[in-house]
């Protein structure tokens, strides 16, 4: 049997990428550690070419507790694309930004990362949430990972709390769900459960867990503090894998157990949605450190997509995981020009950023693009793939909503043109020279510049996306 | 790439361009901007002549017309799944406002031969917001529309905030938040557009073969007819429009005021009155009302104006009410009218706005009462404000004379669905404003270039060879529109009948064609 063609070969190559790495980091001399972000490069690599191998195929494995189909292979991706570029921006960080041991810093990466490609795969409810935890925990130790920081330190014991309130909610709000169906299958609680007061505490429960997961309103209170305080990277990465993480569980619950109700709950749905990004959207308005500033702008994202489950799967599901992949390669464009700033010039507040245009004209491009996509504006992808989220709420006939997100996006652009203001408004300071950035670190930045700019104008990612997905139903476990 | 295509492609390839120049070459950058916008007026005169070539003016057919004709097609799948198509082609609307972009970027061009701060990055926003006016003109795809619609928007708020005067960034971030916000509304009104009609398009030819439930255009029309008001300076939206100009550099005012309002009166009618005929007919008698109000408003506020760029923009708030009052007049004369002023008043701001930085580069003032008698020291100068003073009045003989009568008339012979004396009535009133304008017009150009010269201005010389070129190219076009209308109104006849065919027509017979 070919380990490549195995449905669960990526998972395991990028967890024997966290063993190497850290045996390696063992053996290693001291001037030669830099090596270990380009071994961890490799073996994500590996893992994401043997994910697109995967693709489209669809089978499972374990008696059908382990599903690898297109929409688990597209998110797989997201997660190792999130990771590949953290690899990269705490590789490539000299000054402020560098971590202390890297090689454990790595291996406990590519370990989350192989909770998270376990929770889209997962079909019951027992894998699932041990996913979520192997995912969830090694996020707690990154978070806090400066150890003489009091903010670093500040921020992972709140996402500990934090985390474990929500871990609780939900195991609790899981349990129901087993004790109303007598299974832990997905495809049978599906068809078992019917409407009943311990089914709404269920999916109260479990919404308000997922809810922490990807920053929702009003279970977002976390985010700002874990968000500033983590070292920069890991910001980057909870803000891009870690709210994927989210939303795969997300899609797992909603799309693979209430599937069939979802239609009639759009209201709540609305409502999240509404909630979510305005808060988001206000509140990003009145902060000055750029790392808070993204936290909330991040919250706001996770309002757009949640309005792709108003649709149905057909529709929605492309359009979100389109807007997920946009969403890696902007939130990371933003994310590296952020890390690479605070690394080279140990500042992080907005007001520092004036003037950048003139001294670094191609950073200052990066980071106005990354913007312009979050805010939505054409013809960068961040605006199609609005368009196309937008389009599913109409559809579904909740123009209202259609508005308010639209006229939230102009909000978004009110405080993301703040900081472009500074870049290209402000002269620079006084003493302010242009920077040096590394060649690695540049190429980054074109690659993802180009991806920004140009998913949006050549439609095959969509189409390939669409197609692969179009037949996708959250629930295949019945296969051999 | 067809020849449409280049339309939208050559500002943006110009824009490339500049930006490839090395620094600190800014004589390099506008004469590479220079070339790439005479290179656009050719290729625009080129596909004037193609136009006239392939298009049927008259005969069979084009008064009885449904669906609008479009000529030089270019179409081709883009997102195929959503039908989002690109589809880019001309009616005789669409290429008249290429014509008027052509000229006013120009000669904007030229207005700003002077700006040597960041150069580079002026030139190359200028030239990419053009490159949206242009695709929104093209573009038959709601999507296409849309996108180009937001590319030409923005760049206004780093082309205010870097390089304009004044509360600057005030003015840029209200702009761009009024625009921004009222693009939400074209956006839910494009959506339901989309799902409503069925065919899971964007393609805007085959929606408009789909009749939309009354009750749906009677929502959707206001959505898109405001959202698009907005950027018409539509009373009481049109605040953002005099803090904008005042703060903006002058091309960009000439584009903004020339070029960018225009795209309100574009959508309104393209997307609002063809799509929606009978949300127009329900709505026609408010927005009307609304617009009555714009153009007495706007023109009695310009008389309290000091400042030569806000009395510009306070009387632009009154001619764009021409437009939008033209269009919902829903008659063949009015709306002929409101394409006229927008292709009239475009040349004719874009004039002012040209006039007033050549004036205040000499001068360092704008207030009106520190001038007087500017024009011995710069009688070239002089004559051209004059010439667009009494365009903006009305004087016959000049291109704005053709719009306003037009207007009027269509205001006047009134159509089936509103009450024949509430529009006469309306029509009275906005005809009114005629003689606020003639106040406020001679008296201020009156301050400005009669009267004793003051002992500082002395010195001042007159236009330099680029603003020769500039405003005589611009005097030019609003003499021959108005000496010699017949070629221009020819032109959009053919594409004004199926917007006006479709509102009298039976519902049942609506989905027969």
């Amino acid at each position: 049997m070919n380990i490549l063609n195995m449905i669960i070969a990526p998972e395991l190559i990028v967890a024997l990428t966290g063993f190497v790495v850290l045996i390696t980091d063992l053996f290693i001399e001291d001037k030669k550690r830099h090596i270990l972000g380009p071994i961890a490069l490799i073996g994500i690599l590996l893992a994401s070419v043997s994910v697109c191998n995967l693709l489209p195929e669809t089978s499972s494995m374990f008696g059908g507790r382990f599903v690898f189909d297109p929409v688990a292979g597209w998110f797989k991706l997201f997660f190792l694309l999130g990771a590949a570029f953290t690899v990269i921006f705490c590789w490539q960080s000299k000054a402020r930004e560098k971590l202390p041991s890297t090689g454990e810093f790595y291996s406990v990466l590519m370990f989350t990362v192989v909770g998270m490609m376990f929770i889209i795969s997962a079909r019951d409810l027992i894998t699932l949430y041990i996913s979520l935890e192997l995912a969830t925990i090694p996020l707690f130790a990154l978070a806090a990972w400066r150890k003489g920081d009091k903010l670093s330190g500040e921020a992972g014991l709140k996402y500990v709390i934090f985390g474990a309130l929500a871990s609780g909610l939900l195991l609790y709000g899981l349990g129901l769900l087993y004790g109303l169906s007598g299974s832990a299958d997905l495809l049978v609680i599906s068809q078992t459960i019917t409407d009943s007061p311990a089914l709404w505490l269920a999916g109260a429960l479990i919404l308000a867990g997922i809810g922490f997961k990807i920053t929702m309103f009003p279970f977002h209170i976390w985010a700002a503090d874990v968000y500033q305080g983590a070292p920069t990277v890991v910001t980057a990465y909870l803000s891009v894998a870690s709210k994927s993480a989210g939303m795969a569980f997300m899609f797992q619950i909603l799309f693979g157990i209430f599937g069939n109700a979802l239609s009639e709950y759009g209201w709540l749905i609305a409502a999240l949605a509404t909630a979510t990004m305005t808060l988001g959207n206000l509140v990003a308005i009145v902060q000055n450190n750029i790392k808070r500033f993204m936290a909330f702008s991040a919250i706001s994202q996770a309002g757009y997509i949640i309005l792709g489950f108003l649709g149905p799967f057909s529709e929605s599901v492309p359009s979100m995981l389109f807007y997920l992949f946009i969403y890696v390669f902007t939130n990371m464009a933003v994310f590296g020009v952020i890390i690479y700033y605070s690394d080279t010039t140990g500042k992080e507040e907005i007001d520092d950023y004036k003037g950048l245009s003139r001294t670094n004209p191609a950073i200052a491009f990066v980071m106005m693009i990354g913007l312009f996509s979050l805010a939505g504006i054409p013809p960068l992808s961040g605006f199609v793939g609005k368009f196309f989220l937008f389009s599913i709420a109409a559809k579904a006939g909740y123009h209202w909503l259609v508005a308010v997100a639209a006229i939230n996006s102009t909000v978004s652009l009110y405080y993301y043109l703040r900081i472009i203001r500074q870049m290209y408004m402000e002269p620079p300071a006084e003493n302010a020279k242009k920077l040096p950035i590394s060649k690695t670190l540049a190429l980054t930045f074109l690659l993802t510049t180009l991806a920004v700019i140009l998913l949006g104008v050549i439609p095959h990612v969509y189409e390939t996306i669409q197609t692969q997905t179009t037949n996708w139903l959250p629930t295949l476990n019945q296969l051999p | 790439m067809g020849l449409v295509s280049w339309l939208f492609i050559l500002p943006f390839v110009t824009a490339l361009a500049v930006i490839m120049t090395p620094a600190g070459r800014s004589d390099l950058v506008r004469k590479i901007a220079l070339a790439g916008t005479s290179l656009h007026l050719l290729l625009t005169g080129y596909i004037v002549y193609k136009f006239i070539q392939v298009a049927t003016f008259s005969g069979e057919g084009v008064k009885e017309a449904l669906i609008t004709q479009l000529y030089l097609v270019e179409k081709i799948t883009w997102f195929e799944s959503l039908g989002i198509q690109y589809f880019v082609g001309l009616d005789g609307i669409s290429l008249f406002m290429v014509v008027l972009t052509s000229i006013v970027i120009f000669t904007g061009i030229l207005a700003s031969w002077s700006v040597v701060e960041r150069s580079k990055e002026f030139f190359a926003l200028l030239l990419i917001l053009v490159s949206g006016v242009f695709g929104v003109f093209v573009s038959f795809d709601l999507f296409m529309f849309f996108m180009f619609y937001e590319v030409a928007v923005l760049p206004m708020y780093l082309l205010i905030g870097i390089w304009g005067t004044g509360p600057k960034e005030y003015s840029a971030m209200k702009l761009t938040m009024m625009l921004m916000a009222s693009s939400a509304l074209i956006l839910v009104g494009f959506l339901a557009l989309y799902h409503g009609s069925g065919l899971e398009t964007f393609d805007l030819i085959e929606i408009s073969k789909v009749h939309f439930p009354i009750a749906f255009q009677n929502w959707v029309f206001p959505t898109i007819f405001i959202g698009f008001g907005v950027i018409g300076a539509l009373y009481p939206f049109h605040t953002w429009s005099p803090d904008g100009h005042s703060s903006a550099p002058t091309a960009v005012s000439m584009l903004h005021a020339g070029v960018l309002m225009k795209l309100g009166g574009y959508g309104a009618l393209r997307i609002g009155l063809y799509l929606l005929p009978e949300g127009a007919q329900n709505w026609a008698l408010f927005f009307m009302g609304l617009t009555t109000i714009n153009i007495i408003y706007g023109a009695f506020a310009a008389i309290k104006q000091k400042d030569l760029k806000f009395f510009t923009a306070y009387s632009s708030v009154s001619h764009c009410g021409f437009v939008l009052f033209g269009i919902v007049t829903l008659n063949m004369i009015g709306v002929k009218g409101a394409v006229i002023q927008m292709f009239s008043h475009g040349i004719m701001t874009a004039l002012f706005f040209g006039l007033i930085g050549m004036v205040y580069g000499r001068t360092k003032t704008r207030i009106v009462t520190e001038m007087g008698g500017l024009a011995k020291v710069m009688p070239w100068l002089a004559v051209c404000f004059y010439v667009a003073g009494l365009a903006s009045l009305g004087l016959p003989g000049l291109a704005g004379f053709i719009a306003e009568s037009h207007v009027f008339l269509g205001g006047f012979i009134g159509n089936p669905w509103t009450d024949a004396t509430t529009m006469r009535v309306l029509t009275v009133i906005a005809t009114m404003s005629i003689v606020v304008t003639a106040v406020y017009v001679l008296r201020g150009l009156g301050q400005v270039f009669q009267g004793p010269l003051k002992e500082q201005f002395k010195t001042i010389t007159d236009a330099t060879l680029t603003e020769k070129i500039s405003t005589g190219v611009l005097v030019a076009t609003l003499a021959i529109v108005g000496l010699a209308p017949w070629f221009f109104i020819d032109l959009i006849e053919g594409a004004i009948y199926p917007l006006i065919n479709r509102l009298s027509l039976n519902a049942n017979t609506w989905m027969t064609f």
